[in-house]
């Protein structure tokens, strides 16, 4: 039977390209570890269960470049698999500590579980959870898209050569991690400004999502509003956001990871147990912070110190209820805009993947059950990819997208205001003298080819939207700033050299070795 | 969250780019002015101005020559190939003399802009130093352009607008920040009884911790809390199995160990058991610990 309508969920996974073996022990690679512990792997987790009990799922799923680097990246996988036994051997104690705190016991064997199960995924792919993922892409269940090189804000980029090269790298990156071109993308924050569809064409991108105004402000009028793709005139399709399930995810009165059985994220071991018997867990520097085993729950609006026990079976339970609500109200919105519209609605729902486990502990849970329910309970939605409704509804309108982001305010002000607008000029300066040099040295080999290619990179480390976002949102700045610094001065010093003849070999070996991202990395793609 | 970055960054060696690290050029002695829209009405203009074009401009016009005199003309050059008299209009932007770059309210809806920058001479005159970039603002508002083969009535557009959240914006990962920030912030800002961290927290603490029943009255004037916990330690050869309750314990490199439990009433018992690393010799403790709460 036909369904009324379709749902494609979209999740962004991503992070910046944090790598630091010049230390022991970098606390901004926990960013990494943490989504690993509590995003990727309980996701991973969450397919591979639906494939081993018949439930036909469907989603889409942005591995960015850079996250695809970090993951296959062996010194990060040993630095991860390190720190996921020091937490097995955390949770192993704590079973044991809290065998006469029945309040905490069922929290203790809960984690004690979920690193175990981390533990025998991450066994299961020798430590490369891409090939997971990739398993997935392969029987057709997950469509996994890319996204620009280095997530770099294309629309705040003045070389159109950077933002191709920002395109270019990450489609040929992505035929390394998963042996074919990538169909779809997710650009950087959403951020679109007409023309930018015409890149995706060059590399074969079939399609890309955009905020709900996008389209709604597009020429001419969207006939199905954003509940159908539309072509732009490069004909690449554009697949856009649906508010309502936007807001039952993520209003802060309303949303469901506010509710009180939820566990609570700010309430953490790290914190609360006897310093001694943390500190191992800790890093080198000592100093308390988050572990990552938390035992209380949302509760309601009290403080900290009044957050009651966490039980994961009511949050289970909530979890599954939650995703039966969800799925009701999906129900109700396609039957309504079928009969509006007179054709079977497209809901897309996009969020960042990591609100999934790391900042909703339950997202995970959420998935498994909504996938279920759907796959069991119902037939009026199914699931579906954007390439496969391509396949099956080829016909779609024709109009110009408008610019947009998806950030605060729907345009380009996160990335762009007094904390953070000094970037650019040096971001464009030296995106410049990467096209020069791309133009002045069409052949060359040994170091100066290599120095070359290291310029390229250090310029896409420094393109990351996620420094500029950082700077806005506040926290960490010292490391974004550092970063954009660093990578700028790097690419400065590299094209000095490069232009006075008196390339450093032992200088870009060493950078070579730190700033690793894209080995396969070619600069003639600045020409 | 951890919000303090100064102590991160550790272990001997040293960044090696830290060497030549002198924060970024305030200028590259080069020419130019770049605009970059921020939303549909916003624009930021930065420039650069080289110490070679100032030399210019100061031999050009000696007496009346003030480099410290700065604007931004901003052209409205929709639907035109601008060519630096045929703006549809203009207006000019007066920047702090020691500006590089300004943000600017262009006022309109759905226009292209470029903008000049220029010095104002002493007698008034604008000469443009550098021209920029040409950008079409970001779209605001739902066209009015519809396309025969994909229309509909207005009626029904308005709705289909209001169904697909026309007006209400996007979240994000901002939105997401912001989010577990306000919700830290009031957290943060709750009355609490009591100092958070170290073993005092109540995640060590039994529900039934003993409370006098002062504690329990509303006055709330006088109370008392106590409870207790038991620290077993020890030492034996660092490659020794070690066990107590049956529990494998890992031992520190110098062989010794530490266990802390909550000690809830009544009698609790803690063998510990050694077993050296051939397997064939092993050592055994037992605790007898009786609690009683009066």
């Amino acid at each position: 039977m036909e369904p009324k309508g379709y749902w494609c969920l979209q999740l962004h996974a991503h992070l910046p390209y944090v790598r630091h073996p010049e230390y022991p022990d970098f606390l901004e690679e926990d960013w990494l570890y943490e989504a690993i512990s509590e995003t990727y792997l309980p996701l991973l987790s969450v397919f591979e269960n639906f494939i081993n009990d018949g439930v036909d799922f469907r989603l889409t799923m942005t591995i960015t470049p850079s996250l695809a680097n970090m993951l296959a990246d062996p010194l990060l996988q040993s630095r991860y698999y390190e720190r996921l036994n020091s937490h097995i051997e955390l949770a192993e104690k704590e079973l044991w500590r809290t065998r006469s705190l029945p309040e905490f016991q069922p929290a203790a064997q809960m984690y004690e579980r979920h690193f175990k199960e981390c533990k025998r995924l991450w066994e299961k792919y020798d430590g490369n959870i891409l090939r997971g993922f990739k398993e997935l892409q392969d029987v057709g269940k997950i469509e996994i898209i890319t996204c620009c090189a280095t997530h770099g804000f294309l629309s705040l980029m003045d070389n159109e050569k950077s933002q191709k090269a920002q395109i270019k790298i990450a489609c040929d990156d992505y035929e390394r991690h998963f042996g074919r071109r990538p169909r779809g993308i997710w650009l950087a924050e959403c951020a679109y400004n007409p023309g930018i569809d015409k890149l995706l064409k060059e590399e074969g991108i079939r399609f890309f999502f955009l905020e709900a105004h996008g389209i709604l402000y597009g020429t001419p009028r969207p006939k199905y509003g954003v509940f159908a793709p539309v072509y732009c005139p490069s004909g690449v399709a554009a697949f856009s956001r649906d508010m309502e399930t936007a807001h039952q995810v993520w209003s802060a009165e309303s949303g469901y990871p506010g509710d009180p059985d939820y566990r609570e994220f700010y309430r953490d071991l790290g914190y609360d147990l006897e310093y001694e018997y943390v500190k191992p867990y800790l890093h080198s520097d000592g100093e308390r912070r988050n572990i990552g085993l938390k035992y209380h729950r949302i509760t309601g609006k009290v403080a900290l110190n009044e957050k009651q026990p966490y039980n994961p079976e009511w949050a289970k339970s909530k979890a599954a209820e939650h995703a039966g609500n969800f799925l009701h109200n999906r129900i109700k919105q396609v039957e309504y805009l079928s009969d509006v519209l007179g054709k079977q609605p497209l809901v897309v729902s996009m969020y960042d993947a990591e609100l999934f486990g790391h900042w909703w502990f339950e997202g995970p849970d959420f998935i498994n059950f909504l996938f279920r329910k759907m796959h069991y309970d119902q037939d009026v939605i199914k699931p579906m990819t954007p390439i496969e409704y391509l396949d099956k509804f080829p016909v779609n309108q024709v109009l110009t997208p408008a610019a947009s982001s998806w950030g605060d305010k729907g345009y380009y002000e996160v990335w762009l205001n007094t904390s953070n607008d000094y970037i650019y000029r040096h971001l464009h300066k030296a995106a410049d003298r990467m096209v020069e040099l791309a133009n002045q040295f069409p052949e060359s080999s040994g170091i100066l080819e290599k120095a070359l290619n290291q310029a390229a990179r250090e310029l896409l480390l420094a393109q990351s939207s996620d420094w500029a976002f950082i700077m806005t949102t506040g926290t960490m700045v010292e490391y974004a700033e550092k970063r954009t610094r660093d990578h700028i001065v790097n690419f400065t010093n590299i094209y000095n050299q490069i232009k006075g003849n008196c390339i450093d070999g032992g200088y870009i070996e060493d950078l070579e070795s730190r700033n690793n991202i894209f080995p396969e990395i070619n600069y003639r793609v600045y020409k | 969250m951890s919000e303090n970055l100064s102590s991160k960054i550790k272990g001997g060696k040293k960044n090696t780019s830290e060497i030549n690290k002198s924060g970024l050029p305030d200028s590259y002695d080069e020419t130019k002015v770049v605009l970059l829209p921020r939303d549909p009405v916003w624009i930021y203009v930065y420039w650069d101005i080289s110490s070679h074009t100032k030399n210019e401009f100061l031999k050009k016009y000696k007496d009346v020559f003030d480099p410290s005199s700065i604007s931004v003309r901003v052209y409205d050059v929709t639907d035109v190939a601008f060519n630096g008299s045929n703006a549809n209009r203009y207006f000019d932007v007066k920047v702090n003399s020691n500006a590089l770059s300004w943000y600017i309210n262009v006022g309109e809806f759905n226009r292209s802009w470029c903008v000049d920058l220029g010095y104002v001479l002493k007698n008034g005159d604008f000469v443009t130093i550098s021209r920029s970039n040409s950008m079409a603002m970001p779209k605001h508002g739902v066209s009015n352009v519809t396309d025969e083969q994909w229309a509909l009535l207005q009626i029904e557009f308005e709705k289909l607008l209001k169904i697909s959240g026309a007006g209400g914006l996007g979240k994000s990962s901002y939105d997401l920040v912001k989010l577990m920030r306000e919700r830290w912030e009031e957290i943060t800002k709750l009355p609490t009884s009591g100092v958070l961290g170290g073993a005092s927290s109540s995640l060590v603490r039994k529900k039934e911790t003993v409370e006098t029943e002062t504690v329990k009255s509303k006055e709330k004037t006088f109370w008392l809390k106590a409870d207790t916990e038991i620290i077993v330690y020890g030492a034996t050869e660092p490659d020794a199995t070690l066990t107590v309750q049956g529990k494998n314990v890992p031992l520190a490199q110098d062989g010794s160990f530490t266990l802390r439990f909550y000690l809830p009433d009544g009698e609790q018992n803690y063998p510990i058991e050694a077993i050296s690393s051939c397997g064939t010799m092993s050592r055994r403790i037992t605790f007898n610990v009786k609690k009683e709460t009066k």
